[in-house]
């Protein structure tokens, strides 16, 4: 089995602060990995850097064998496959919720109006707000911003989700229906990298848990060997922190 | 990362167009024609020299004595009335080709002009008003003069100033020159004989108060070295229609008669609606101008300021440093300064001539448009960059996601300022009447300068901008219910 996302010896710095200070990741097809780690450790960061929001200081990514941190590669196709979910939603508040969703297909001729339509109210329904599709975004509550987001982000047909932190910015009841929609992604096979702080989501979903302190991989693993016994003294803090509390 | 580049390409187009216009409009001027053509420029009011008659029509000695030496020595030439001061720096700039408009034959301006046969004897005198009491140039210690810039009596007064100590103040026409005396802004003008008396005689509430002083005569005037047929044929004519009386007779028409005859009397102008029907055409005319340059302007300078406000977001240095450097020069400069220059400054450098109307929409397009092409910088930089960073995320080029996802939020966020900057073209282009472009302004100040009813054509034209102005507003309202909520 190849890899869909190949990571080495990632380094990203602003001036003299380095961020990523040599990241190696694999991530394999229909894998599930879940970034966690204290606020500033550079998972975001990293997730930002796999579809190019941030540029590298050195390294090599590669994703669906592209080279990413090659200056040649057209960085517009690498994203139609790439899709990404953000802690603000960012949904585009001149367009109507439907609007945002096929946007992109449309734009990059991808699909036909009409069905990126069909589509899109397909997406809207997955997610549960195909009554929803005329609303414009400032209409929605925070949940249901992000399952739009998601649903925007899957019009594109993408092979690879990344998540930033997608539920941080919610209120505590809203977090559960994005969360199922995540859940049921994973289920259909969905190759997905999440940086996030929700750890029962990290237990119940994650095939792989990656540990982020200080611009490094503290440790990875299978949830259970994560969660129930760290090996990284940063990873055991950490983790005594946010399950004990 | 090859999309960014297009914004340039887009932008050397436009400047390339705008370029193209001044070529274009220049290559106009010399139209074909069997008979030599020529762009003569004449004061904008100097009677019995050059006024405007009823009609519209430009009539006085200079006129007339023009029109008859063209038919006779078989040339046509277009007449551009403009202040007196341009006239003269514009024959020099090679904007025009010559000058006819009461300009004494000095000394310093022969080193700069060639002059035609001089033509009539004038000599310089003062007026004040009879209330003032002044009755003699010893009375103006500390007062202030007015002169009219440019021309060979201010000259005269500058010379004279230290002896009788007494302040300066310029003024660009006769007329308004005249009313600041009659009102007591200022305690003496300073005109050249034929035309003060003239004024005099037509209703101006001004005392002569000296013996006519530094005796000189007009003459026709060309570049110097340049135009030498023109002169040529001026003298050729003159001398004849001296020789056949044509001159005398030209000469008594004016002098024998009050302005009235040709101006129409002021009886017709006592009341506001007696104005507007005798001065209707000349109105419309300077209500359409007007209007020309306010919608060329704004659609131009919206073109333009859009193009350079993107440049000043797209991730480039070279766009930014450009459009930071052609904000910071075209905010930066007057409008007056920039139309100048490039009415009158860019001719003598490039050798082409610049219609007018060219050269006001040009200093409206880089005005109007470097104020718009900051608010435009500005509304963009205040999208949220997760906007871009979500179009992008999903693949959308930069081009494609500036297009669809940030001007359209943007724009919103402009739009007051759109409609604010809609007015001040509307009203800048008044400015534009310094360069001789018979708008809405400059329309009031010929119609005065006829008629002397200074409040009731200035409340004529307050209020035609008033109306504009609010239909402008009003179209701008529509438009932002049409097109800004959706």
């Amino acid at each position: 089995m190849t890899a869909k996302v190949t990571v080495k010896d990632l380094h990203k710095a602003y001036g003299d602060n380095e961020v990523l200070k040599g990241i190696n990741l694999e991530v394999q097809e229909n894998e599930v990995v879940v970034m966690i780690g204290p606020s500033g450790s550079g998972k975001s960061t990293f997730l930002r850097t796999l579809n190019n929001l941030e540029a590298v200081t050195s390294g090599e990514i590669l994703i669906n064998g592209y080279n990413l941190v090659d200056k040649k590669t057209d960085i517009n196709k690498v994203r139609e496959n790439i899709g990404m979910v953000f802690q603000h939603f960012n949904l585009f508040p001149h367009l109507s919720v439907l609007e945002n969703v096929i946007l992109a297909p449309v734009e990059l001729g991808k699909l036909s109006k009409e069905d990126a339509k069909t589509l899109g109210m397909q997406l809207l329904t997955q997610v549960g707000l195909a009554d929803k599709a005329d609303a414009k975004p400032t209409q929605l509550s925070g949940g249901q911003k992000q399952r739009v987001a998601i649903a925007r982000a899957l019009a594109m047909k993408p092979s690879i989700m990344l998540f930033d932190e997608p539920t941080s910015a919610l209120d505590p009841e809203m977090v559960g229906d994005v969360l199922q929609v995540m859940r049921d992604l994973a289920e259909e096979g969905m190759t997905m990298i999440v940086v996030t702080h929700e750890m029962g989501f990290a237990k119940q979903v994650a095939d792989r848990v990656v540990f982020f302190a200080d611009g490094y991989i503290r440790e990875q693993g299978t949830p259970e060997e994560v969660f129930n016994n760290p090996q990284d003294p940063r990873a055991q803090d950490f983790l005594n922190k946010v399950l004990n509390v | 990362m090859m999309k960014k580049h297009t914004w340039l390409k887009f932008g050397t187009l436009i400047v390339t167009m705008l370029l193209g216009l001044v070529v274009f409009s220049a290559t106009n001027v010399h139209a074909d024609k069997k008979e030599p053509h020529y762009v003569i420029t004449t004061d904008t009011t100097y009677a019995p020299f050059e006024f405007q008659a009823q009609n519209g029509q430009y009539v006085g000695i200079d006129m007339d004595m023009l029109r008859a030496i063209a038919k006779r020595e078989h040339f046509t030439y277009k007449l551009v009335p403009i202040a007196f001061n341009s006239g003269a720096q514009g024959v020099l700039s090679g904007q025009f080709d010559a000058i006819i408009a009461g300009m004494t034959i000095t000394p310093e301006r022969q080193q700069v002009y060639d002059f035609g046969t001089p033509y009539y004897k004038t000599g310089i005198i003062a007026a004040a008003s009879p209330k003032s009491g002044i009755t003699s140039l010893n009375q103006l210690r500390g007062k202030t003069v007015a002169l009219k810039t440019g021309t060979g009596s201010a000259q005269y007064a500058l010379s004279i100033q230290k002896k009788y100590g007494f302040k300066v103040t310029y003024f660009n026409d006769s007329n308004t020159m005249y009313n600041a005396v009659a009102l007591g802004n200022a305690a003496v003008a300073f005109e050249d004989d034929p035309v003060m008396k003239y004024a005099i005689k037509n209703g101006i509430k001004l005392k002569i108060i000296t013996k006519p002083a530094n005796a000189g005569q007009y003459g026709f005037a060309v570049k110097k070295g340049q135009n030498q047929e023109l002169l040529a044929k001026f003298n050729a004519g003159y001398a004849a229609i001296k020789k056949d009386g044509t001159y005398d007779k030209i000469v008594a028409k004016y002098l024998g008669a009050k302005e009235s005859t040709f101006a129409g009397s002021a009886k017709e102008n006592n009341s506001l609606i007696g104005l507007l029907k005798q001065n209707k055409d000349q109105f419309i005319g300077g209500i359409i101008k007007t209007l020309q340059l306010t919608v060329f302007g704004i659609i131009f300078a919206t073109i333009f300021g859009v193009l350079i406000g993107v440049l000043a977001v797209v991730p480039n240095k070279f766009a930014y440093g450009l459009s930071s450097t052609i904000i910071y020069i075209f905010r930066g400069l007057p409008l007056l300064v920039l139309a100048f220059f490039i009415y009158i400054g860019l001719p003598s450098l490039t050798g082409t001539k610049i219609p007018a109307i060219a050269a006001g929409l040009i200093t409206l397009t880089l005005n109007e448009g470097a104020y718009i092409a900051a608010f435009v910088a500005g509304g963009l930089k205040s999208v949220d960059v997760g906007q871009m960073e979500a179009a992008r995320s999903l693949g959308l080029p930069y081009r494609k996601a500036m297009l669809k996802v940030i001007m359209p939020q943007g724009i919103k966020l402009m739009i007051p300022s759109f409609v604010n900057q809609f007015i001040i073209t509307l009203k800048d282009t008044s400015i534009l009447s310094a360069i001789g472009i018979i708008e809405l302004t400059q329309t009031g100040t010929v119609i005065i300068s006829r008629n002397s009813q200074g409040f009731r054509v200035w409340f004529l034209v307050a209020m035609m901008y008033l109306i504009m102005i609010t239909l402008l507003t009003f179209l701008a309202k529509w438009a932002d219910k049409k097109f800004g909520n959706n």
